[in-house]
């Protein structure tokens, strides 16, 4: 496990100096949000690049909704301050025209036709109805336009979340899960209109579990865990820390120890994973190398395959990588501030 | 309806006012559910008591006392200029009861559906949220009172012929008797509305909020004036039933008004104060 404070203040540091404090879309400092004993957004100090598609990533319980509902106005902060397209969240009502948001799932009136939904949310916001068949031919939803929302699809609703979002043509586009339900169509085509829409100089943030859809769509990342920043800036930084290794496998199974031995001895550093297969920590292109030390210790290797980590396993290194890990975490972050025990996190507070 | 009522500041951004959230919300009432639902309940409860107050005069026996809400009138009033529109008042309380249950059932879906977050975000300045939701609902209530008056005017000779009555007076101050029981009706019908918004928005459940509304008017209203007779004259139940009647012995019409007025600014107040302050988190 990384060292979670030090890691913190570096990315920080490095968010910054990759976007520079002005650029920024979204700009929060110190910003916290408590539900009684339960710190939902922890301090939080953190900057969105004005442009591009920005990944908001963490286990369950980690903060993206609290922070995106405080980014909206749905919810206030504890403490902090933030700042969208530089107006306080305190005055959402001035940005708002300017921000478009799928919030949790997409909402709508069961009853009513997806037309009648959106035109519904045009009039709310001022817009003419030609809005809603603009979007509406967006997200590919023309055709289904009059029937009731009831009788979609989770998802066509996912459709008509984003074609909602997108109504006021927005600076800022906020979306939580974009690709939920979607088939893998439609995923490709969402995945499309979101990096279009990045590269048109709008901003946008998407919430997501779906890591490898985090990666491919991407150029910011924002990892939070308990509220806590783990790491903010370009996506291209967080993959360069990525490990890599070669797993080799002898060709007899009884030359195992000896392949061992033999590497070790050629000053790799060797792991023996859970299925007993040896794995190298190497650069990918020492994978020649290993194989030539192996064959002149005289094992012949039958398989060797160069691994990298992505994003799923560098987002599990931060996040912890199982249950008891996140609970002990989640413990630790509750605990109180007067404990003796406190974190170094709790102590700079 | 467009977009011709928001306001574009120098930037050109969009600053949509009041009438936009009340011509959205209309929209929103026009789901099959609310409008027939309403409508239609309107319909019967008009066509129900013109035959039953008809019936009940026509068999001879005494109008019942403390009814579930309703007030039946006498045979004076059935057969005076009034008894064509007799029972709208007579029967206000389940009109307000049916009132009552889709402003509640129109806000709490709000919540239920989680569009409440995506109006809050479009629209963050709430107050105008509930004001627009409430002249929206105050609109269609005024649709259901035309309704119910419409619906009478209908039934109303055809229940006192089949009960054998040819009311003579009926008819000859017409204009000012449909006048002044719609009205009366909308104003009554409104403090209930008012009341399910507010109680919809306090406990975000239609289910708790009828079942509330509904309990305290019906039942919880009737043993406090049981218990305290005094108290009777300013309850809301009561308030409400003097400015459906055009005012009574015990209540005064301008006094009425004056409590409903009070009772809407209360409830009103109630939902301004806990839509703007508490988090949206549904």
């Amino acid at each position: 496990m990384i060292d979670v404070e030090a890691n913190r203040l570096v990315m920080c540091v490095s968010a910054h100096l990759h976007t520079g404090m002005s650029m920024g879309v979204i700009r929060t400092d110190r910003l916290t949000r408590r539900f009684g004993d339960l710190v939902a957004v922890d301090d939080l100090s953190v900057e969105v690049p004005r442009g591009g598609v920005t990944g908001l990533v963490g286990p369950n319980g980690s903060g993206k909704s609290t922070l995106i509902r405080m980014l909206l106005g749905l919810i206030r902060p504890s403490s902090g301050t933030a700042d969208v397209l530089g107006h306080p969240i305190s005055r959402p009502e001035v940005y708002a025209s300017q921000v478009g948001a799928l919030v949790e799932a997409p909402a709508f009136v069961p009853g009513l036709s997806a037309r009648a939904n959106l035109r519904s949310l045009a009039r709310l916001r001022g817009l003419p109805d030609v809005r809603v068949e603009d979007v509406l031919m967006t997200v590919g939803l023309m055709g289904r336009e009059q029937e009731p929302v009831k009788r979609f699809s989770l998802g066509m609703k996912q459709r008509l979340g984003i074609a909602a979002a997108m109504l006021p043509d927005p600076q800022v586009l906020v979306l939580d899960e974009p690709t939920n339900g979607l088939d893998p169509a439609g995923i490709v085509e969402i995945r499309g209109l979101l990096q279009r829409l990045g590269e048109s100089g709008r901003s946008v943030i998407v919430s997501s579990h779906l890591l490898a859809e985090i990666q491919s769509v991407c150029d910011h990342l924002l990892v939070l865990r308990f509220g806590v920043l783990m790491y903010a800036g370009p996506m291209a930084d967080l993959l360069q820390r990525a490990e890599s290794h070669i797993d080799v496998q002898p060709e007899f199974d009884s030359d195992l120890e000896r392949l061992h031995q033999v590497l070790v001895d050629a000053g790799w550093t060797v792991t023996t994973d859970s299925s007993g297969q040896l794995r190298v920590l190497a650069p990918l292109a020492a994978a020649a190398q290993v194989n030539r030390d192996a064959g002149s210790g005289g094992v012949t290797l039958r398989a060797i395959h160069a691994r990298q980590d992505d994003l799923e396993r560098i987002f599990l290194e931060m996040t912890g990588t199982n249950d008891d890990e996140l609970a002990a975490s989640r413990a630790a972050a509750l605990r109180p501030p007067h404990d003796p025990g406190a974190t170094s996190n709790e102590a700079d507070r | 309806m467009s977009g011709r009522h928001a306001v574009a500041d120098r930037m050109g951004n969009h600053r949509p006012g009041l009438l936009n959230v009340v011509s959205s919300e209309l929209l929103r009432l026009r789901r099959r559910g609310i409008a027939l639902g309403w409508l239609g309940l309107t319909t019967a409860m008009a066509v129900l008591i013109n035959v039953v107050m008809f019936q009940i005069v026509k068999n001879g026996s005494p109008p019942p006392l403390n009814g579930p809400g309703i007030n039946f009138p006498t045979a004076t009033t059935l057969l005076s200029d009034k008894g064509i529109v007799a029972g709208l008042p007579a029967a206000s309380s389940m009109f307000g009861v049916v009132a009552l249950s889709f402003w509640a059932l129109a806000t709490s879906t709000d919540y239920s559906t989680g569009l409440v977050r995506v109006l809050v975000s479009a629209q963050p300045r709430r107050w105008r949220l509930v004001m627009g939701k409430w002249m929206a609902l105050a609109l269609a209530t005024a649709l259901t009172t035309v309704v119910a008056l419409v619906v009478s005017l209908m039934v109303a000779p055809i229940a006192a012929r089949a009960a054998g009555f040819t009311p003579t007076a009926w008819g000859t101050n017409l204009g000012p008797d449909l006048a002044s029981a719609t009205v009366n009706l909308f104003c009554a019908l409104l403090v209930w509305g008012t009341i399910g918004l507010a109680l919809a928005t306090l406990t975000r459940s239609s289910g708790i909020a009828i079942g509330v509304g509904i309990g305290y008017v019906l039942l919880l209203e009737t043993v406090i004036k049981a218990a305290v007779s005094s108290a009777g004259r300013w309850l809301p139940g009561t308030t409400i039933a003097a400015l459906a009647n055009g005012g009574t012995p015990d209540l005064t019409y301008g006094r009425a008004l004056a409590l409903g007025l009070v009772y809407v600014v209360v409830a009103l107040g109630a939902a301004l104060v806990v839509f703007t302050r508490r988090d949206v988190t549904d």
